[in-house]
């Protein structure tokens, strides 16, 4: 069914662009008629001069991997001999801004080795062999920034591109321009961690001041994965699908007393929508016909990364089926390594490093990766020197992250951080660079996809503000 | 298709036009080619002779010559031109008669320019007194005063006879538009669509029954304006409408910002204040004034007592704190807690210009604003309004930031039960004490000191100097039995301990000296005490720690000596922290015993415990029962050693009856406990019940509000940051109003103020200023309040960005329709009851909602109302609607929030069997990060700031959770069993499964109408068929009862204001 316009949606959403307000519904057509070409990518929105690049528009969906508390890089992805060298000593370039400024200790160097990997000889730690397998295919930015120290915040601005709680993220942002491909399957599904909500919770997945169709829907492990998703016990098949016929009739009846109106129309149909979707997510996650090797790349057969590993293979499965937008989280924030920074890692790599290349293979080998973003960050990086003993505290100044697939350059490494792995210093992308980037690859053009509200046009961007440039140089 | 009547569409006579024309006020005059000209003409002659005291500056008789709308606006007198008519100008007459200018007449020319200009019409007053303005901020004629509403008052405001079907003056405004493209209103809608609409719209659930069974044996004639009335006299009126001010007002019962989330436990005071408001219309220029000024218009002093308008007042200035505020939380570095505070401040500052101005401002925090006419000054300008009660240096947290104001003998009557309460308290510890004191079991005893010995000294059995220590230990050491500075002493039969210093630690030992590991498994060492006080009589700071020592051996650390030295620091707020090897630099913190905090009045200690193995176990004992949790230790950590108080820093306190025993063998009857044991813990839960009791009401004295007012009663100096850097301070600015919105003549003023004045005023200033009728501000907000009354009556806005009516914003599409209910409403007394009496009475408001070929060709989206537009409920009514259809709403007002809760599946619900789980949803925990998921799933916000309008989304988990939400199948069923329930009345036959009367009720019941034959005939089928689907038959005739129900109530019918 993967693309193909679905009229009942595009109903809906007409009618849902006229109830926000006046000067939207024309804003928002061009992004509707986008959607509605037959050919994907063939412009930009709204944009009278495109400069598409090689990749421009070739995504059309996106799994995000979040990592959340933010991933050491001077330990992951960033060596750093001279922090070695210095470990111990006090950091010798001036003061650094750190969360807990009173906990500020001396250079911490990583304990670990790093290795070249691939054809392209990426530095990567040898925590993340698996990762280093996939080099060749991965692009690493090892000069990102954002502008907060506070998770919260950081984690706003990496979704949202904003401060403050309650905007739109930029899943919804996507889901707007773009809408979906099946409409059996919620366009942008949330794979959360059974252990519990991240830090923030459900605000990563909001649509914000956008309609709740807009928001990520939660995807749980267990019986009753989506929300009201399964019928009530006591009630048999053939009874809900009499009372659905019932009201159908109760609808239709209405309808024809209102014939113009299409929003009427689009909700009659959404409970035909609702019952399939009764069975098409069961179906996605049901793994049954994975192979055995398919299960092995994921690691389901080891302890150690079978939940995280089953949770790429269902981002994979979701994707394969039209669903635009899946991101997977971790409980709390495992990666906000205050304490014992070096020790965690360990298993923190153990659990997510296999699997995270995983998918990116088998999106390869199935031949979706070129239409696939997938993206491994976190919300801000860490500082070179110590928290306590053995931590490391928050830095807003420097941070890496890995990009594949879907027109972003293969086997690259972008940008580099200062001697000591402090701060971005060459070729440096912030997180509203990465947003432009990232949205030019679905073939969206920042500037343009924007939205009255609060009185002014927002955006994701809000170029005007921050400045957002795209990064042509991630992209192949 | 349905006929139209002929007679409900009149065509516009000429008598109508000409009323249109001037009700809109747009008089067009020509201007002839040899005409004086205002701007090259009058405008410099008014400069040169009047400005002087008519102008900005001094504006006389508030008057301001300066410029054309100034002129047209005229003064305290009223308007000074008439356009041709010179003798009824005020400005010429005064200038004939020599009275003005009065020391300096015009010249023979100028008077004759003067004079020409206003009988050839005035030209160019009109244009230039309006065209350069945006036309949202342009003054609104100042209005006479008319009557409140009231419900009796009933007349219609327009003869019937001048516009017949017409019901008010605003049908002509959209009737003109409409006719411009070919198109009239709708006919009327149906009676009980009517009903259904106005009871949804109005009061936010369906009919009630007999709304609609009066409807259907026809006794509410026509019109039904006493229907408006009941239900504008409703009090569930409050809570609709008062819940879309509650949006505007950015109103959440957390903090948000940061992950915690906060709770904000009061906030409910503020809710239910706009509540009641909104029930007694109180108009909207008060309104606004006590929600932007109310502790300063009451002159609150904390610490007096309050009236009801008072109290009144001071929850209403909650409003200025609805915005997020994570200061409580923050733990960051100094640059993040300040942005975190100005983030307050700043969100403050949006919802206020977003709620009242319908303006953006925030653009304007680092440059002046792109689109509208603040500049960068004129915002910090504004922020210095509202910076005294968000001084970003004298900060409060937001659980801090509240006020006392009890009524009048209700901190007395607080204050009684305390005292009785700790009265109780003291004389159950007491009891408890002196039972624990005769009745513990005894061991063999090691140390007593009861300091109860006439003329005891303490030297004789307590030291200085630690027993491996040559020199006292401390500096200074304790000063035994010496009267300056003396350190301890015994007073009364008591151990004082009397910090006398704050450097260094310094100990109190025992002479003697302890085997702290009692020698077989099972053997106990016990220490206890009695603590008498935590202050010293006479007062002082209550002590931080209560630290003691066992093991204790050398003060000054000088042997090699592992373990020992073992401090005890006894915490009042709970938690016992045990260190080794203390003081020095081998100190080392081995955790924590116990849970209880120190508290005057109890005995506490410890027990040691032999548990073999060389293992001995540490517990906490507190009125002699093992308290929280223990440690081990081992006999290296235990050597031989004095018992020792320490004291330093804050850490005063009275004991008395210490004891130090050995009880053989006494572990091995611990796993029983014996009779001792049982009594005592019955004594000490029945004592600490009580002073649980106490506590609570010590935490929460009468009368606390959330309030908003100034943290000091000296202004602060605010300066403006240099692009919003909040490092780069720049010039102080004075607290102002931007110009574009400030009319000369009423300018924003701080009044001066008096020494006992508690506040800066500038948030009276601001009241002031912006509620002036007829003023540019207050013209501004009666549009904004009239525009998203009219928003929520007609789904949408008469300018569509309700959010913003600057010039970045739509135009309205009606905008002297928009004029003239602004105006009328500044001269209904701001009655908003009023207003919306005027606009639901109104033909637009009562067209049907069926739209003909015409009306969709010609007004697609209904924006000319050319029918009345079908809009789907939102996400609370919908709640509220199902509850009232199923017959369950528990309309309970007011009082703190209805807990929700994350269930196991991950949904947010109220559990169904929790107190209040069928109340309104306005009631209902508003958290921003924990929105009930019914309500969410249908676009109720998570708030930012604030939420002026909706969106309304279509999608399947609607449908989900409509057919299958654990919810919306209760309320399904409740109805079907009240369907079901035997009337008494009527015979005890059993009904068929198809009783046409329960389907008709339940049609009624939820979509406010009998069903139609058709809709019988189908329902009774879908009955028989889907009871037999369940094959009880006992339950079969409910639950297919309850699919029905559920099926209308998952309905579009349903779902939408027709």
């Amino acid at each position: 069914m993967g693309g193909v316009p679905f009229p009942v949606d595009m109903l809906a959403r007409r009618v849902f662009l006229r109830g926000m307000a006046g000067s939207l519904g024309s804003m928002a057509v061009s992004h509707l008629l986008r959607q509605q070409g037959t050919a994907r990518g063939d412009e930009p929105v709204g944009n009278a001069s495109p400069t598409p690049g090689a990749s421009f528009g070739r995504a059309k969906s996106v799994i995000c991997l979040f990592q959340h508390g933010g991933p050491s890089q001077m330990d992951l992805f960033d060596p750093k001999p001279l922090l070695t060298r210095y470990d111990g000593q006090p950091y010798p370039g001036g003061d650094l801004e750190a969360h807990f400024d009173q906990q500020k200790g001396n250079c911490l160097g990583s304990p670990y080795k790093f290795a070249k990997y691939g054809g392209c000889g990426m530095d990567l730690c040898e925590l993340l062999p698996h990762t280093g397998a996939i080099a060749d295919e991965i692009c690493l930015v090892r000069s990102m920034k954002t502008e907060s120290v506070d998770h919260e915040a950081a984690l706003r601005l990496i979704h949202t591109g904003k401060f403050l709680a309650g905007m739109p993220v930029w899943g919804s942002w996507v889901l707007y321009a773009l809408g979906s491909e099946n409409e059996n399957l919620p366009a942008y599904v949330v794979l959360s961690d059974p252990g519990g909500l991240p830090v923030d919770g459900e605000r990563n997945w909001s649509s914000g001041w956008l309609p709740a169709q807009f928001q990520g829907t939660t995807f749980r492990s267990g019986a009753n994965p989506v929300l009201n998703l399964t019928t009530p016990s006591g009630i048999s098949g053939a009874a809900r699908r009499r009372q659905l016929d019932f009201l159908k009739q109760i609808n239709t009846g209405h309808l024809n007393r209102h014939p113009h109106s299409s929003e009427l129309a689009a909700r009659l149909t959404q409970f035909e929508t609702a019952a399939r979707m009764q069975t098409a997510v069961p179906e996605v996650l049901d793994l049954s016909s994975e192979t055995e090797s398919t299960r092995k790349l994921y690691g389901l057969d080891e302890p150690a990364t079978q939940e995280y590993g089953t949770r790429c293979l269902l981002a994979r499965r979701l994707v394969e089926r039209g669903v635009r937008f899946v991101q997977l989280y971790l409980s709390g924030q495992p990666w906000d390594t205050h304490s014992k920074n070096a020790e965690s890692l360990k298993g923190l790599c153990r659990r997510t490093d296999q699997s995270s290349a995983a998918l990116v293979r088998d999106l390869k080998q199935r031949g979706l990766l070129d239409s696939t973003i997938v993206i491994w960050t976190g919300e801000f990086g860490r500082l070179p020197i110590s928290q306590g003993k053995d931590g490391r505290d928050h830095n807003r100044h420097g941070f890496s992250l890995w990009l594949a697939g879907g027109g972003f350059r293969r086997g690259h490494v972008h940008g580099a951080t200062d001697e000591f792995g402090y701060a971005a210093t060459q070729d440096i992308v912030n997180v509203h660079d990465l947003h432009a980037t990232l949205l030019h690859a679905l073939g969206l053009d920042h500037r343009r996809l924007t939205l009255p509200h609060d009185g002014r046009e927002a955006s994701l961007t809000d170029v005007d503000v921050t400045g957002a440039q795209r990064v042509d140089a991630l992209l192949g | 298709m349905k006929h139209r009547s002929i007679i409900s569409r009149p065509v516009a006579g000429p008598t109508l036009a000409a009323m249109v024309l001037a009700i809109a006020g747009e008089v067009v005059a020509t201007r002839a080619a040899e005409s004086p000209s205002w701007n090259a003409d009058v405008a410099p002659l008014l400069k040169r002779h009047c400005v002087k005291c008519h102008g900005p500056a001094k504006a006389e008789s508030r008057l301001d010559l300066a410029t054309a709308s100034g002129l047209l606006r005229g003064g305290e007198h009223g308007s000074v031109v008439a356009p041709h008519d010179p003798d009824s100008s005020r400005l010429w007459l005064r200038v004939r008669e020599n009275e003005m200018p009065p020391d300096e007449p015009l010249g023979a020319a100028e008077r004759d320019l003067l004079r020409r200009w206003i009988s050839e019409g005035a030209p160019g007053m009109q244009q230039a007194g309006t065209s350069g303005e945006h036309w949202a901020f342009q003054a609104l004629d100042a209005p006479r005063r008319g009557p409140r509403y009231s419900p009796s008052d009933s007349t219609s405001q327009v003869p019937p006879s001048v516009f017949s079907a017409f019901r008010d003056p605003l049908d002509e405004s959209i009737a003109s538009r409409l006719r411009e493209r070919g198109l009239v209103l709708a006919e009327p809608a149906s009676e009980q669509t009517l009903t259904r609409r106005l009871s949804l719209n109005l009061l936010g659930i369906p009919p009630p029954l007999d709304e609609v069974e009066v409807d259907e044996v026809g006794q509410i004639p026509d019109g039904s304006e006493r229907q408006v009335d009941r239900f504008l006299a409703s009090p569930r009126y409050g809570e609709r409408w008062g819940k879309y001010w509650l949006d505007a007002a950015g109103y959440s019962d957390s903090n948000g910002y940061f992950n915690a989330d906060s709770d904000r436990p009061l906030a409910y005071r503020y809710r239910d204040y706009v509540i009641r408001s909104w029930n007694r219309d109180l108009g909207f220029d008060e309104f606004v004034r006590q929600q932007l000024a109310g502790d300063e218009i009451a002159g609150f002093v904390p610490g007096g007592e309050a009236t009801p308008e008072s109290i009144e007042l001071l929850e209403a200035t909650h409003y200025l704190r609805n915005g997020q505020d994570g200061s409580g939380e923050s733990d960051g570095n100094p640059d993040e807690v300040r942005i975190d505070r100005y983030t307050a401040l700043e969100s403050s500052m949006q919802i206020v210009a977003s709620s009242l101005l319908g303006l953006t401002i925030q653009c304007a925090k680092c440059h002046d604003h792109k689109f509208e006419p603040i500049t960068q000054r004129e915002y910090y300008q504004f922020q210095s309004i509202l910076y005294p009660v968000f001084n970003i240096e004298q900060w409060q947290k937001p659980n801090d930031r509240f006020v006392l104001a009890p009524l009048a003998g209700q901190r007395e009557e607080w204050q009684g039960r305390v005292d009785a309460l700790s009265e109780l308290a003291r004389t159950k510890q007491s009891e408890l004490t002196a039972w624990v004191r005769a009745n513990r079991p005894r061991g063999e005893s090691l140390f007593e000191a009861t300091f109860d010995v006439a003329d005891e000294r303490l030297a004789e059995h307590w030291s200085n100097t630690a027993p491996g220590d040559d020199t006292p230990g401390g500096t200074p050491a304790v000063q035994l039995d010496v009267d300056a500075r003396p350190g301890a002493r015994i007073v009364d039969g008591q151990l004082w301990i009397m910090e006398s210093g704050a450097a260094g630690d310094r100990w109190l030992c025992t002479r003697q000296s302890f085997d702290w590991t009692p020698a077989r498994k099972d053997d106990v060492v016990e220490v206890t005490f009695d603590l008498i006080a935590d202050t010293l009589p006479g007062g002082g700071t209550p002590a931080a720690r209560i630290g003691y020592l066992i093991a204790a051996g050398d003060f000054h650390d000088q042997r090699d000596r592992p373990g020992g030295n073992i401090l005890i620091d006894g915490n009042p707020g709970g938690s016992t922290a045990v260190h080794l090897d203390y003081p020095g630099a081998d100190a080392r913190s081995v955790g924590e015993i116990g849970a209880a905090g120190y508290r005057s009045g109890r005995n506490y200690g410890l027990r040691i415990t032999n548990l073999g193995d060389d293992k001995f176990r540490l517990e906490h004992l507190v009125d002699g029962m093992v308290d929280g949790k223990n440690m081990t230790l081992s006999s290296a950590d235990l050597p031989d050693g004095a018992f020792a108080w320490e004291y330093c820093c804050d850490r005063s306190f009275v004991i008395d009856n210490l004891r130090i025993e050995l009880l053989p063998g006494r572990a091995a009857t611990e796993a029983e406990p014996d009779e001792f044991i049982r009594e005592l813990k019955a004594m000490r839960e029945a004592t600490d019940r009580i002073v649980q009791e106490r506590d609570a009401l010590t935490r929460n004295p009468p009368g606390k509000i959330y309030w908003a007012s100034d943290m000091h009663p000296e202004p602060p100096t605010v300066h403006w940051l240099e692009r919003g850097n909040y490092a780069a301070r720049k010039d102080p600015v004075e607290p102002m109003m931007p110009a574009a919105l400030s009319d000369f003549t009423r300018p924003f003023t701080v009044a001066v103020r008096g020494p006992e004045t508690r506040t800066s005023l500038r948030r009276l200033a601001l009241a002031d200023w912006m509620t002036a009728t007829g003023s540019k501000a207050a013209s501004l907000l009666a549009r904004v309040q009239v525009n998203r009354i009219w928003q929520y009556h007609f789904g949408e806005g008469l300018v569509a960005t309700a959010d913003n009516l600057g010039l970045s914003g739509a135009p309205p599409t009606h905008p002297e329709l928009l004029d003239r209910l602004a105006a009328q409403l500044q001269s209904d007394q701001w009655s908003v009851k009023r207003l919306q009496r005027r606009i639901v009475l109104s033909a637009t408001y009562r067209q049907s909602s069926a739209a003909d070929r015409l009306s969709l060709e010609r007004d697609p989206d209904g924006r000319l109302l050319s029918r009345f537009p079908l809009h789907r409920l939102d996400a609370e009514s919908i709640r509220d609607a199902l509850l009232a259809a199923s017959g369950e709403l528990d309309t309970r007002m007011f009082g703190s929030y209805v807990p929700t809760s994350r269930d196991a599946a991950g949904e947010v619900v109220v559990p169904e069997n929790a107190t209040g789980a069928r109340r309104r949803s306005i009631y209902l925990y508003q958290r921003r990060t924990q929105v009930l998921s019914l309500l969410a799933i249908f676009d109720a916000p998570s708030l930012v700031f604030n939420s002026v309008s909706r969106p309304r989304s279509t999608m399947p988990l609607q449908a989900l959770s409509l057919l299958n939400a654990e919810f919306v199948a209760n309320r399904a069923r409740a109805l079907a069993v009240d369907l079901t329930t035997p009337n008494p009345l009527e015979s005890a036959s059993e009904r068929p499964v198809d009783d046409p009367q329960r389907i008709a009720i339940a049609y009624r019941r939820t979509l406010g109408r009998p069903p139609r034959t058709e809709e019988l005939d189908a329902a009774r089928l879908f009955l028989r068929e889907q009871a037999g689907y369940y094959p009880e038959s006992s339950t079969g005739v409910v639950q297919a009862l309850a699919d029905l129900c559920q099926s209308l109530m998952a309905s579009n019918e349903f779902l939408y204001v027709e």
